[in-house]
């Protein structure tokens, strides 16, 4: 039937959807990177600017280290870096100049494949992203088609969307991507052709999170109609729940279809264990197959925004009102412009609803996110603000506050303030993150390289043991493992 | 791609190529002689494949067993180590026949650099500086040219390498005798009885640099002082190179360069120069086309896994490294610890080790295969282990050494453990920038 | 646990070393580690730390016992019969978990007695010794996965 080839998210979407992007540090990424470059995956999703930012604020370590090393040890296999255009780590869009700088940065140590990912699909947005990154290196360029449910998202929506990108030739390739896994399979065999049909002899891919249970049988419904190229999938424990579907059985499926795909099973059988071992090391939490939510696919708001309503409304004495809310959570969004429901629009749109049922009237009281939100702080919202809504919105002195804002400094100004002498990639990190984070970064020296899945919990164990001396001689004896210490200070 | 490995040595080199191999997915399969088959890196391979009997003339050292081994193991690669075949251009074109990558140069390189007058010819070109001296025909043509040279000179042979079939002659009544002995001994260690006569430098350092090529870019990994020798073997190394002006340091970096990218090279190699102790003048001696023993003192002070280098290069990638993120940190020693017994003029003393207790700790790192029972047979070098030391200053990196030499302990077999106990404690070694006259003047 | 990496051993170092314990012994079915000090002087803050690795069995042994159905003993030695697996499964020396085994080295046998039992897909198959005469040895360990074929047994003929 087809040719399909796999992209691996594990390292990030894998990573940020399941351990809440922290979960990985740079020794646990190398430590597989050579084997993982063997299994013949398209592309790895490796990095995102949160993920950057995690990489200094939680673990110390420096991502374009992580990056240049992780490349050098998979030079074969494309990395690929998902971005909304014109930020970098900080909330506030940059300037052209600033982004160029950091598309060359992170082309330079070695990210191969772009995601251009506009939230509000302005296709105007995405193009100039894309000729920033292509003026700076030859990676690939992948246009993101955003799912969500909504009356404007329609395939007709998408399509028009493509075909504005598809004709700028600094855009290589496109994928639908599903962040929900609100996709069913039924869609999908409309929306990929009527996508397909507009980008012509452009590539097509599918990342489809397994939320509700769908991404898996989505995936693989595209890959029957024959014009979807590769399929975005998660190794071993960091595939399904809300991750996307799980390497091996989505390999396995697509064969048992009929397709073919040009992977070595055995190497991903080998990478899959590590995932595995590394896992139970780190009591990581696995994705599991998740159970149908009929009115996910109405409200679309992700569980955890929920359970966080839920309990302020109960703080309020207000429980009563929940479902009154999420009835007003679908009107607010359909006159803020449909924003697509993916972070940090549910949260801002639930929040908002909140306020309009508990206050005294609607749009009383606005947060800050939605009123930025409204003047165009986020982008060009998707389709027109409701007129009456706007104006209510801006209508108070917070607005004009933000409106005076200062707004994300020129590269001139930021150079100016850094000195001339600073390294490009150093200069970049400090543009955007405190300071004494990136001090406690750089004083912490080279990340560390090797990671043992096996060791991890002995390790553990002994550090647990040394911190607290609790006898001369300590005997653990466990299957497979005898660990004795011995000559420790007398314990009165 | 390179997914399945054969690796066609023993001892620590095997272990250390299995280690950097396995941790990038590569399946790996050890190529070991009858007397290798219970040794740790067979051990640790994943397959092992029996090449032949113990004499290393009928298994590491027999060309045809080798290809055979590695085809039926169905190797996409050979990683030949150090000694051996790794210089050996006919195994690696037997290789190329049979559709496996060599890991190492390609063999037009490893005839370039394998034939030392053409070695010298080539750095010539590169307008590198070579020691005086020239090819030498026969005898009378080496006599000529070692007078022109002027005494003392080293009568060295043009296929050999490694510091072996190297004589020095002190005066010309010597040399007529000296010139037959090392004729014939170049024929019956390297096949090839021409010789060629360089002048003997006295008060010379053996500084030497580390490359990596990818066949159009070049780097260098930064400098290495291996001064400290007996009978032209290494004992103990050192990055980087001590006592030398920066001048002079980056003089011998570029002309390393130069010559890499000038050949074409692909993979590790390293460019040897003798540098007199006192002018600090440089000259090229020969570039070694595979990687060294040593090679794990450039690996601690820039961080970088060579063997790793070398598998990626040969895979088919360009280097991912340019020369900006080479920054070499602190310094690094190395002692080689050899079953020999330095009470017996260092005869080697193969045996069973019954124990084996190597130092452990920040800075501190051992590249060997013996464990305690750990076999050392009669057949091989007589190398057990190497211990390398990383401080952030030289003074560190020696008190670390001589800390750690005291934690050493060898049974079962002798060894020169007590001799570098003793160079680590000299005030000319502690003071740094000895040449190869140490030695000898140590002992 | 296979093995432990060389940073594996810096980090033991690098735990125990801010501590009083003296040594940590590690014992795994591949493998015993010591990661010991001792204290040249009479200064523990100057002791040094050493490792000390033992691999056990010797490697090509250890690989036919893992290897499923290479037998231990290489050849059948001159003079006795073999027995072999008559299909592929694991091989058991007795009819069920901790009963006497069917037969023990120096029992008698004939050609029809049952000497072990192969398992394949949870059928007991039967194995007859083929031949009388004497146990001498077995070739396969009880509960090992063998193929169709392989010697489980030595039997000297009368």
């Amino acid at each position: 039937m087809a040719e399909i080839s796999l992209v691996d998210v594990s390292m990030r979407d894998g990573n940020q959807s399941l351990w809440g992007a922290t979960g990985l540090n740079t020794a646990q990424m190398l430590q597989i990177a050579g084997a993982t470059d063997r299994v013949g995956f398209r592309a790895i999703d490796f990095a995102s600017s949160t993920h950057m930012a995690v990489a200094v604020r939680y673990f110390r370590e420096d991502p374009w280290e992580r990056l240049r090393r992780v490349h050098a040890a998979m030079p074969n296999t494309p990395l690929q870096y998902i971005t909304t255009g014109m930020r970098f780590i900080a909330w506030q869009q940059a300037d052209p100049d600033f982004m160029a700088l950091t598309y060359r940065c992170l082309q330079r140590s070695g990210i191969g494949k772009f995601i251009m990912l506009d939230p509000m699909h302005d296709a105007d947005a995405v193009i100039a992203g894309a000729r920033l990154v292509k003026q700076e290196g030859g990676a690939q360029v992948m246009a993101a088609l955003t799912f969500t449910l909504s009356e404007v998202h329609t395939d007709q929506f998408y399509a028009d969307f493509a075909r504005k990108l598809a004709a700028c030739p600094d855009i290589d390739l496109f994928y639908l991507k599903d962040p929900s896994g609100l996709m069913s399979a039924e869609r999908v065999r409309s929306l990929a052709p009527a996508v397909k049909a507009a980008i012509g002899g452009k590539s097509l891919e599918i990342h489809a999170h397994c939320t509700i249970g769908r991404g898996a049988v989505t995936s693989l419904a595209a890959a029957d109609l024959g014009i979807v190229d590769a399929i975005h999938v998660g190794i071993g424990p960091l595939g399904e729940g809300s991750s996307l579907p799980e390497a091996g059985r989505m390999l396995a499926n697509l064969r048992e279809a009929g397709h073919s795909v040009a992977v070595d099973e055995a190497m991903l059988a080998k990478v899959s264990d590590y995932w595995w071992r590394l896992a139970r090391a780190e009591a990581l939490p696995p994705g599991t197959p998740q159970a149908f939510d009929a009115s996910f696919t109405r409200h679309q708001i992700a569980g955890g925004v929920m359970t966080t309503t839920r309990r302020q409304l109960a703080e309020l004495k207000l429980e009563h009102r929940f479902d009154e809310v999420i009835a007003e959570t679908e009107r607010v969004r359909a006159e803020l412009g449909h924003p697509i429901m993916v972070t940090p629009f549910p949260q801002m749109v639930m929040s908002q609803a909140l306020f309009n049922v508990i206050g005294t009237e609607r749009y009383a009281q606005v947060s800050d996110e939605v009123l930025r939100y409204v003047m165009g702080k986020f982008g060009r919202p998707t389709s027109p603000l409701d007129p009456a809504v706007e104006a209510a919105i801006r209508d108070r002195p917070r607005a004009r506050e933000i409106e005076r804002e200062p707004s994300f400094p020129t590269l001139a100004d930021l150079r100016r303030k850094f000195g001339p002498h600073m390294a490009d990639e150093e200069f970049l990190l400090r543009a955007v993150m405190p300071s004494d984070q990136v001090d406690a970064m750089l004083a912490a020296g080279p990340s560390r390289g090797h990671y043992n899945p096996d060791a991890a919990p002995m390790l553990r164990l002994l550090r647990e043991l040394a911190g607290r001396p609790a006898a001369r001689d300590i005997m653990v004896e466990m299957p497979g493992l005898r660990l004795a210490l011995h000559g420790g200070a007398h314990v009165a | 791609m390179i997914r399945r490995l054969f690796i066609a040595n023993r001892g620590e080199i095997a272990l250390r190529v299995i280690r950097s191999a396995q941790r990038l997915g590569i399946v790996t399969i050890l190529g070991a002689s009858e007397s290798d088959k219970d040794s740790l890196p067979a051990r640790l391979a994943d397959e092992v494949a029996i090449i032949g009997p113990a004499p290393a003339a009928q298994s590491y050292l027999d060309v045809a067993a080798v290809v055979a081994a590695a085809r039926a193991a169905r190797a996409d690669a050979v990683h030949p180590g150090y000694g051996f075949l790794s210089e050996n251009a006919g195994f690696a074109r037997d290789l190329a026949a049979a559709g496996i990558i060599f890991v190492g140069p390609d063999p037009a390189g490893l005839d370039a650099m394998g034939d030392k007058l053409a070695a010298r010819r080539v750095a010539t070109e590169a307008g590198l500086p070579v020691v005086p001296g020239g090819e030498a025909a026969d005898a009378n043509a080496a006599m000529a040219r070692a007078l022109e040279t002027g005494f003392p000179v080293l009568l060295k042979a043009v296929a050999g390498g490694g510091g072996k079939g190297m004589k020095r002659v002190t005066c010309a009544e010597d040399l007529p005798a000296a010139i037959s002995m090392a004729m014939s001994e170049a024929q019956a260690s390297f096949g090839n009885p021409a010789v060629y006569v360089e002048r003997f430098i006295g008060s010379g350092r053996h500084v030497e640099v580390q490359v990596l090529g990818d066949g159009e870019n070049a780097i260098h990994l930064g400098t290495r002082d291996c001064s400290i020798q007996r009978r032209f073997q290494k004992l103990v190394e050192e990055a980087p190179a001590p006592d030398l002006p920066d001048a002079v340091r980056a003089g011998l970096e570029d002309a390393a360069v130069k010559l890499t990218k000038r050949l074409s090279y692909r993979g590790a190699g390293t460019v040897e120069f003798l540098v007199d102790a006192e002018t600090h003048d440089y000259f090229f001696l020969e570039m070694n086309a595979r990687i060294q023993v040593e090679h794990p003192v450039t690996e601690a002070i820039t961080g970088i896994d060579l063997v790793e280098q070398q598998l990626l290069v040969a895979g088919g990638a360009k280097l991912t490294l340019d020369q900006s993120m080479i920054r070499p940190h602190g310094h690094a020693i190395e002692v080689r610890i050899n079953a020999e017994d330095p009470a017996e003029d260092f005869r080697p003393a193969p045996g069973v080790v019954t124990r084996a207790a190597w130092p452990a700790g920040p800075g501190i790192r051992i590249d060997s295969h013996i464990a305690r029972g750990g076999v050392v047979p009669p057949f091989y070098d007589s190398l057990i282990g190497k211990l390398i030391v990383h401080g952030q200053s030289r003074a560190e990196a020696v008190a670390g050494m001589a800390r750690a030499l005291a934690a050493l302990r060898i049974e079962g077999v002798p060894t020169t453990t007590g001799l570098h106990r003793r160079i680590m404690a000299d005030p000319r070694f502690m003071a740094g920038g000895v040449d190869t006259r140490f030695f000898e003047n140590f002992v | 646990m296979s093995t432990l990496t060389p940073e594996d051993v810096a980090e033991i170092v690098a735990i125990l070393d801010g501590t009083p314990y003296a040594s940590l012994e590690i014992a795994t079915s591949r493998f015993r580690l010591r990661v010991a000090r001792e204290s040249g002087d009479a200064n523990p803050a100057r002791a040094e730390w050493s490792q000390e690795w033992d691999y056990g069995a010797p490697a090509s042994a250890m690989r036919d016992a893992a290897t499923p159905g290479v037998p231990v003993l290489d050849a059948v030695p001159d003079g006795l019969a073999s027995v072999p697996a008559p299909l592929p499964g694991v091989f058991y020396h007795a009819p069920a978990p901790g009963a006497p085994p069917f037969v023990a080295v120096g029992d008698t046998v004939s050609a029809d007695t049952v000497v072990g039992i192969v398992e394949t897909m949870k059928l007991m198959n039967p194995v007859h010794a083929g031949v009388a005469g004497k146990v001498t040895a077995f070739c396969v360990a009880n509960a090992v996965m063998v193929e169709t074929g392989t010697a489980l047994l030595h039997i000297s003929p009368t």
